[in-house]
């Protein structure tokens, strides 16, 4: 891609990202196409102000506020950026990542308990969940003892290379 | 047919399952070991399925410690189908009726004669040992009550082809197939082991059918790409597979 395209497309998302907070909109998606093999698509999203995002894993009690802090602050901020308060969970330090393109699994087998619920306390070493792939069943370990702080992937849920699967503190 | 070099064996009367053993076992072993039991009470499955493993039938797991990341040890996978599908040509002479089903099921005569659930251990960038159960319905052919809809009905080599060997032969001919396989995948990587696959795959350019636990995915069996993933050709396009079952 050359640069004068580059600036072209980094005007064109800005003027998404105004169009999606003027509107008051979440989410908005454009498909670009520019000829053959060539095409520009944007998904540009943002926090509802109200009411709280639900999260899709359970939080702590203790973060709650912090959490329920996040949409305002989202409201109030100039740009359609993702709430700096939600923070990238892969770039927490106790953010365990899958090493694989794969199915999560939280229990041994359907029916069975889960591995791990948040606020326990694991082990180093101990089996936080297993990611498969190709029949093959990868057993993730808790690389440090310490506290499940989050779960961040839902049972079945398909899961790239890198996806932070678990908050260990 | 002689024993591959550097690889162990050791042949157990009973066990509840010759994962588990391995899982027991593994933190012990200093190179590649072949676990035979000649019974097997809690054979299993993928996800809690059971095994059922009437008398004469082979239950065998090999236990690695593979170097590499933990997608490169899945790939491992297509490695022991493909030993598998090998030792079946040898001991019963002769291919036909033979097939793999993604990713490491062997058919013959369009039913299951053999499934293959491996587990691995991982640790930091990974896997500490990587297990492949291999369980091949050699004397008799398994009940099929319990069998869930859609399942491919269970078949025998004995029922089949009439060819009869003990699970102490068989292991002979699948050591030797994997530790050759073994090899090539080290030496050349995933992919002559990946066009050696699809040359034996069941249902290539037919429509089949991947269920996960959460979705269903029908579409052309286009091919198994690089990173061993299904490459279904939907309505919507196509769609890359990392983990589910398949239906035909």
């Amino acid at each position: 891609m050359t640069n004068k395209s580059h600036e072209a497309d980094v005007a064109f998302i800005k003027a998404l990202a105004e169009l999606l907070r003027d509107n008051d909109l979440t989410e908005l998606q454009v498909k670009r196409d520019y000829g053959e093999d060539d095409s520009l698509n944007v998904r540009v999203s943002r926090m509802a102000p109200a009411p709280a995002a639900p999260v899709q894993v359970q939080v702590p009690a203790a973060a709650a506020p912090v959490a329920a802090a996040a949409p305002v602050a989202a409201a109030a901020a100039p740009a359609a950026a993702p709430a700096a308060a939600d923070e990238d969970p892969a770039s927490h330090p106790g953010a365990v990542p899958s090493p694989m393109v794969g199915t999560v699994y939280l229990q041994a087998e359907p029916g069975a308990p889960s591995f791990i619920k948040v606020g326990d306390t694991v082990a180093e070493g101990d089996t936080l969940l297993i990611v498969e792939a190709m029949k093959t069943m990868n057993h993730i370990h808790a690389p440090t003892a310490g506290t499940v702080k989050r779960i961040l992937v839902e049972d079945g849920a398909a899961v790239e290379f890198g996806t932070p699967l678990v908050i260990v503190e | 047919m002689k024993w591959p070099v550097g690889y162990g064996k050791r042949v157990l009367a009973e066990v509840d399952s010759t994962l588990d053993e391995a899982a027991r076992i593994a933190p012990e072993l200093s190179g590649p070991e072949w676990i035979l039991a000649l019974r097997q009470t809690k054979g299993r499955g993928r996800r809690g399925r059971a095994w059922s493993d009437p008398q004469g039938n082979l239950a065998a797991t090999l236990v690695l410690r593979p170097d590499g990341a933990p997608d490169q040890s899945a790939l491992r996978s297509f490695v022991a189908a493909l030993a598998l599908f090998d030792a079946c040509v040898t001991v019963s002479g002769r291919a036909e009726g033979l097939s793999l089903k993604w990713p490491n099921d062997v058919l013959l005569n369009g039913g299951k004669l053999a499934g293959i659930l491996l587990e691995s251990s991982g640790r930091a960038g990974g896997v500490a040992h990587l297990s492949i159960g291999i369980g091949v319905n050699l004397a008799q052919t398994p009940p099929t009550e319990g069998l869930e809809t859609g399942a491919l009905r269970p078949v025998s080599l004995m029922s089949e082809t009439g060819v009869q060997v003990d699970p102490e032969t068989f292991l002979d001919a699948l050591a030797e197939a994997y530790a050759h396989y073994e090899a090539q995948f080290n030496t050349y990587g995933f992919e002559p082991i990946r066009q050696a696959w699809l040359a034996r795959a069941a249902k290539l350019g037919e429509v089949i059918t991947a269920r996960t636990a959460t979705s269903e995915t029908k579409g052309t069996f286009e091919t198994v790409d690089v990173a061993g993933n299904l490459i279904l050709k939907t309505a919507k396009g196509r769609v890359s597979i990392a983990a589910a079952d398949v239906y035909f």
